[in-house]
């Protein structure tokens, strides 16, 4: 095994003394978290844009839904014509847009029912549901309000009360109930908003530490296209030497990877203790070895150093996006089913629980096991399916 | 008689329906420079392959210095040194960390693999180019000798030289003649491919041709050109197109 060090030494060496893929692997870490940070750290408070399409211009009840809706702070009104809004939904420039029918008013005021339309592309966006489910309190609202002053003014038509009057007093009791509601909702808030270092430092040095997949499979396959695998077999070096240095090289360059984004969060946001730190770097180091291996078992399948990119950005991506890094996926669903089979998703929950949660290695027994499974399993099933060359050993 | 360094009997190997090496037999004796010519595709590159414990033969036997190569590969390749026809380097390290490090890989200490590597760049002539600056930034014969070097790290018994002087001045060239010639005297035994039939000529002892994969002929170059003609008269090339023929190949 002293050879497999060796390898694993120059592959340190190569690393040290290409300036660029050196500065490129180190400063991208952090230059991607303060990306990162930048994008989703920000307030959260949602603000949205309301498409109308107004063909009942003028109508009572058009107009006051539309006054009820620019009353709320976090959403922006913008009327457009049908046109329009038929073209910027079919460029997905929006996703949802209220269309309120001619005669909408009309229909309402005679005591028929009305329509209001929905034009979405999809099921509109995260955006589009939360405008969408406003105005549908607010057309209710209006609906129950018509409904109130029509029951009323029915129940005392032969009273002779006048009409107006009915609908004056009706209308002064429904302003009283909306400025003192009989049923308030608190928003009782405890701390502030979760700390989005937290919730994104783990997926973003998972990610990370899943370009050495890529990196492995290419080092493989360098060493086969320039020829000097052929001549280091001819050696007295034997594949499994190779393969453990080359899994040691890549291991350790992932695991530095990680580690200096560790040192990164602590340092900027106190995010660790002396201990949960150090249970970070034994999660960082199994990570790391469970994706030199994935990198191994694409550079033995793979010829060609751009059949390795691919092949490992497609798993690479896949695997982000099965982890959950920055979508939330739900218990339940098939993605959730799915992100089972993604090594990310136990490394992100192991970081998440000690870097979040306050937990320990005792709480992610599970997934470290799992991640030191896969390492084993792909270091075996790489070397397994490897050949020096066609017709080789 | 001659102790046979190494004997190879009756080898086969196919690649899908491609039968690349079919029922190839020669031995070599020890100290001798042996040439495997033959026209590109001929199977004389997969011929060296199996012989250097890359590939193994679908059928057949090798024995290099008592050893079998299908039982004994691991003793085999202490005792072999291979030179590939392509300039297979790490480019952007310098010529002794090449050595070096395919010393290593030989088995060697690091005190013997670097102490080796200085002599091999010596008798390169590239003692003085050994630490400063990449490979790739060398010349086509300075890397060719480099490639030459590292095949001499572990001090082997048998060294495969395959087409060691493809693409490089006459000036490079000679001078590896000399540093092979150099190395028969001191006892190594090679097998030598290449397709410059003057310098099969001027080097090796014996040459085999080669063609779709079998040894067409095999004798002493002196008795090769007795064969077809005048051996005063008729040069090693002619030779090789009457048993080959003037067809192109792959």
């Amino acid at each position: 095994m002293k050879k497999a060090f060796f390898i694993a030494l120059k592959e340190v060496r190569d690393f040290l003394r290409d300036k660029g893929d050196l500065s490129f692997s180190l400063l991208l870490p952090v230059i991607i978290f303060a990306l990162m940070y930048g994008a989703f750290g920000s307030s959260s408070q949602f603000n949205g844009t309301a498409y109308i399409v107004n063909e009942d211009p003028g109508g009572r009840y058009s107009e006051l839904l539309i006054q009820r809706l620019s009353n709320y702070k976090a959403i922006t009104i913008q009327q457009i014509s049908p046109s329009e809004a038929e073209r910027k939904l079919n460029r997905s420039d929006i996703q949802m847009v209220l269309v309120i029918p001619s005669g909408f008013s009309a229909s309402l005021e005679a005591g028929q029912n009305a329509r209001l339309i929905f034009q979405q592309r999809g099921n509109g966006g995260t955006e589009g549901q939360i405008i969408a489910n406003l105005i549908r309190g607010e057309a209710e609202g209006i609906g129950q309000e018509i409904q109130v002053q029509s029951q009323v003014k029915t129940a005392l038509a032969t009273t002779g009360i006048d009409q107006s009057q009915i609908e004056t007093t009706v209308q002064k009791f429904m302003d009283r109930e909306e400025s003192a509601p009989i049923v308030t909702v608190v928003e009782n808030t405890i701390g502030d908003s979760p700390d989005p270092v937290n919730q994104f430092l783990p997926g973003i040095m998972t990610m990370f530490v899943l370009f050495s997949v890529n990196l492995t499979a290419q080092a493989l396959v360098e060493e086969r296209r320039r020829g000097t695998l052929e001549r280091l077999i001819a050696s007295r070096l034997n594949v499994n030497e190779l393969f453990f240095g080359k899994f040691l090289a890549y291991t350790a360059r992932g695991f530095v990877q990680t580690v200096i984004l560790l040192l990164l969060a602590w340092a900027a946001f106190q995010l660790f203790t002396p201990l949960s730190f150090l249970e970070c770097l034994v999660l960082a180091l199994l990570f790391a070895a469970a994706c030199s291996t994935l990198g191994l078992i694409i550079g033995s399948l793979v010829r060609t150093e751009n059949q390795a990119t691919w092949t490992a950005v497609f798993f690479t991506m896949l695997m982000v996006m099965l982890s959950g890094t920055f979508v939330a996926i739900t218990k339940g669903t098939t993605l959730y089913t799915l992100s089972r089979f993604s090594i990310n998703t136990y490394a992100n929950e192991a970081f998440r629980t000690i870097i979040s949660q306050g937990g320990n290695l005792g709480d992610v027994s599970l997934e470290m096991l799992i991640m030191a499974g896969v390492a084993l399993a792909g270091l075996v099933v790489s070397r397994l399916l490897f050949r020096v060359s066609q017709g080789g050993k | 008689m001659t102790e046979s360094f190494l004997t190879a009997m009756d080898l086969y190997k196919s690649f899908s329906e491609n039968k690349a090496v079919n029922g190839v037999s020669f031995s070599i004796d020890k100290g001798e420079i042996f040439g495997l010519l033959g026209p590109n595709g001929a199977g004389k590159t997969t011929t060296i392959r199996i012989l250097s414990t890359i590939i193994q033969p679908d059928r057949g036997e090798v024995n290099i210095a008592g050893y079998s190569l299908k039982k004994e590969a691991d003793k085999v390749r202490g005792l072999i040194g291979i030179c590939p026809q392509e300039l297979t380097l790490y480019a952007e390290m310098s010529a002794f960390d090449n050595l070096v490090f395919f010393g290593r890989m030989a088995g060697l200490s690091s005190d013997k693999a670097r102490g080796q590597a200085l002599r091999n760049l010596e008798l390169m002539g590239l003692a003085d180019r050994a630490k400063k600056g990449r490979v790739d930034k060398f010349s086509g014969g300075m890397k060719r000798r480099v490639n030459l070097a590292i095949a001499l790290m572990g001090q082997p018994q048998l060294l495969f030289l395959d087409e060691p002087t493809v693409g490089i001045d006459p000036q490079s060239r000679n001078n590896i003649y000399e540093i092979i010639e150099g190395l028969r005297d001191q006892g190594m035994t090679i097998l030598y491919t290449t397709h410059y039939m003057e310098e099969a000529d001027r080097l090796c002892k014996r040459i085999a041709i080669m063609d779709g994969g079998k040894i067409i002929a095999l004798d002493t170059p002196h008795n090769l050109k007795k064969q077809s003609g005048d051996p005063e008269h008729i040069t090693l090339e002619e030779v090789f197109l009457k048993l080959t023929g003037r067809s192109l190949r792959d």
